[in-house]
């Protein structure tokens, strides 16, 4: 219930109508995201999460710069390009040359439930997220009023990721989903913090992709070491 | 000048980090970073007396932004950075010696320790709520990463564990703050000052009551993983095991208090804008649940570092439940236990880095006699333990009175009644360990370490210089926790009432 009526007051940023053509290619976005959110919890193999993750950040890059072609905020238009190079681009490129290609990661065995349960899972959360949210009235022509909840739901899709799957990649893919699901929540609903903020979170998520990633390659050589023994103990 | 002393306060802690580009030795390292901390806390000392009086700073449109309540956590964590860096030449150099770490990671230590000290004494001087979290989240990667430094498969399971669960905390903190923002776009405004503590406090009444309401809760929830309120405080332990001793006094000790300051930041804007009611219940339940999953963890008694973890889990609890009680009291209490509870916290991981580095692991059962073979360490263990369960004449023990009173006060005997039988589990616990530990017959390892002892060589530091640094903090940590239970300082009582005054 509070969710419900947490929306009720009218954002002063959000002018955006779900029938302007703005609105059309907002919703097209989230939509594309919310299906590339999906596309990773029904998938098994490292690489296919890698490349759900960069369409779905290409998407969120979209969906910036029409907000920001609507609103005419340069920084805006910025923060769209950033989300392009460095989510779309470089992450999932440094993810798969010194994670995948390095340890020849291919299909993820940790699976804690079956895919098709989890993605039952999924759909029940994108319904929760829809009941909850957007029967509040969040102003009934604004596109917000669609796209929050779909926010919502991948965020949930997100943390179901990270539930439901063991393995350290696809946790971190799970945590990055998450940071979509909440940079599209922030687009849709108050368009951004201010820029200097909004930097700051940015220099946090690449600074923590790289440690994470640091310390995944390290588990992955100490992993390898340990089997790599145990075969000479074997042979001697 | 204030804010000179402000970016004085973040620079000077960074000393090492630039130290450690000319040199990758621990003695040299440790000495700029005892030095370097000395002069933070010096100016924290001359902040903390400024703001005392009340007195509030603001620039670069509520970015720089200090009053007296960020004067008494700059404070605090001063302390703790200056216990923890003069403890850390000692260990690290100890570690050095014995061929543990490598150049590279006795850099990587300097480097992250400093990081970590100068970003959580900057995320007490904004007003930015956003930059708050951006700096807490630096705080949290700095921190991993000291977290992970032996690179052994636990220590690096512990330290991806801790950033993966903080991370995921800290994103929903950010949602959080999210939605305070997007209650305060309704209010005239730049969108800066949407997010600053202050005009959001002095429009609090304006904002949106259930949106106000959810933001709460998910701060708390996403900050509460950083403090270690149950149940999100699961990394908590692991990390606090597997870091180097000091720098898990330093996520115990001013890590978990820089969550502790964003909820009360929340909490007054929360508080003004709602009434206390609805927080309050909030904090009382992650609170008691804290304490009672920090006392009952306590009595596995397996793992002396895992156990003192615990018991920052119980004190993050009580501080909880202090707010909750709220009042002039509860506030009073909260603070003051902040304080004892970091400096006792602080020298009881010190402690346990001289039991680590000496006997070579981190169980109690195979710890014995320590009184014997250290004397300075097993008297402050057991001093610094007593201390730490609440006990007088040290400073715990008239926080915790002051928490009992205010729980008094807000007309709960039945909730102070379980405060004080989950205490007395705490207290008997973590004594019996600690007891255990520190006194009877030395056990057969050390022995065989005195026989180390015997070519010329003590254990666990070898130079005068480390067994210095090593035994300092101890010293003047239980000095000062001593100090704070005979008697508050005028000065001190003044800033934490006026902190107060920020608050409520």
């Amino acid at each position: 219930m509070l969710i419900v009526s947490a929306f009720t007051n009218q954002s002063a940023v959000q002018s955006l109508t779900a029938s302007s053509a703005e609105g059309v290619l907002l919703s097209l976005a989230a939509v594309v995201i919310l299906m590339c959110a999906f596309a990773c919890l029904g998938s098994k193999l490292f690489d296919r999460y890698v490349a759900y993750y960069a369409l779905q950040s290409a998407a969120l890059a979209f969906a910036a710069a029409v907000v920001a072609a609507h609103s005419g905020e340069v920084g805006l238009w910025i923060l769209a390009a950033i989300t392009l190079a460095i989510k779309a681009l470089a992450i999932p490129l440094a993810t798969r040359r010194f994670l995948l290609g390095r340890f020849h990661l291919k299909r993820d065995i940790a699976l804690s439930t079956g895919l098709s349960r989890s993605l039952i899972a999924g759909a029940i959360l994108t319904v929760f997220a829809y009941l909850t949210v957007a029967r509040g009235t969040i102003g009934v022509a604004l596109v917000s009023r669609a796209v929050v909840p779909i926010a919502v739901a991948v965020v949930l899709l997100g943390a179901l990721c990270m539930v439901v799957r063991r393995h350290t990649i696809a946790q971190l893919i799970g945590w990055l989903i998450i940071e979509n699901g909440v940079f599209l929540g922030a687009i849709a609903s108050v368009a951004t913090f201010p820029f200097i903020v909004e930097a700051g979170v940015f220099l946090d998520l690449v600074a923590a992709v790289l440690i994470m990633i640091t310390f995944v390659s390290g588990l992955a050589r100490q992993l390898a070491e340990a089997s790599a023994s145990e075969l000479r103990q074997l042979s001697a | 000048m204030m804010v000179a002393l402000a970016i004085a306060l973040v620079v000077l802690p960074l000393a090492p980090a630039l130290a450690s580009s000319l040199t990758a030795r621990a003695r040299p390292l440790g000495f700029t970073a005892a030095g370097s901390s000395l002069a933070t806390l010096a100016v924290a000392i001359v902040l903390a007396v400024r703001l005392a009086s009340g007195h509030r700073t603001s620039a670069l449109s509520g970015f720089i932004y200090l009053d007296s309540l960020s004067g008494f956590f700059v404070l605090t964590i001063a302390i703790v950075v200056a216990l923890a860096s003069l403890g850390s030449g000692a260990y690290l150099r100890a570690e050095e010696q014995r061929g543990e770490l490598s150049p590279l990671q006795v850099r990587l230590y300097f480097i992250f320790f400093a990081l970590f000290a100068s970003l959580m004494l900057g995320s007490f001087e904004t007003g930015n709520l956003g930059l708050l979290w951006v700096l807490i989240e630096a705080s949290t990667l700095a921190s991993c990463v000291l977290v992970g430094l032996e690179a052994k498969a636990v220590s690096l399971e512990a330290a991806w564990k801790y950033i993966i669960i903080s991370s995921f905390g800290v994103t929903i903190a950010l949602v959080g703050t999210l939605f305070l923002y997007y209650a305060a776009s309704a209010i005239a405004g730049s969108p800066t000052e949407h997010l600053t503590w202050s005009y959001l406090y002095g429009h609090a009444g304006a904002l949106h009551h259930d949106t106000l309401r959810l933001a709460f809760l998910l701060v708390l929830v996403g900050y509460g993983t950083k403090v270690g309120l149950a149940p999100m405080h699961t990394w908590l332990p692991d990390a606090h095991s597997e870091a180097p001793s000091p720098a898990s006094a330093m996520l115990s000790a001013a890590l978990l208090n820089t969550g502790m300051y964003a909820i009360i930041r929340f909490l007054a804007v929360t508080n003004r804008g709602l009434g206390s009611g609805f927080a309050s219940d909030a904090l009382l339940v992650l609170g008691f649940l804290s304490i009672t999953i920090g006392a009952l963890f306590l009595v596995l008694r397996v793992n002396f570092k895992r156990m003192f973890a615990y018991s920052s889990v119980e004190h993050m609890g009580i501080i909880a439940v202090a707010l909750g009680f709220g009042g002039t009291l509860g506030l009073y209490g909260a603070l003051l236990h902040t304080l004892s509870h970091a400096i006792g916290k602080a020298v009881l991981f010190l402690t346990s880095g001289d039991l680590v580095l000496r006997y070579r692991t981190r169980l109690v059962a195979e710890v014995r006699g320590v009184f014997g073979a250290m004397p300075l360490t097993g008297a402050v263990l057991l001093l610094a333990a007593l201390a730490v369960t609440g006990s007088p004449p040290f400073g715990l023990f008239l926080s915790e009175l002051t928490i009992v009173r205010a729980g008094f006060a807000a007309s709960s005997p039945a909730l102070v009644g379980l405060l004080l039988l989950l205490l007395v589990i705490a207290f008997v616990a973590l004594m019996r360990a600690c007891a255990g530990m520190a006194l009877g017959p030395p056990s057969q390892d050390a022995g065989e370490l005195a026989g180390d002892g015997a070519d010329g060589i003590a254990l666990p530091y070898r130079e005068r210089s480390s067994r210095l640094l090593a035994a300092a903090p101890l010293i003047l940590g239980l000095g000062a926790l001593l100090l704070l239970g005979l008697w508050i300082p005028a000065g001190l009582n003044t800033l934490i009432t006026h902190s107060i005054g920020v608050i409520s």
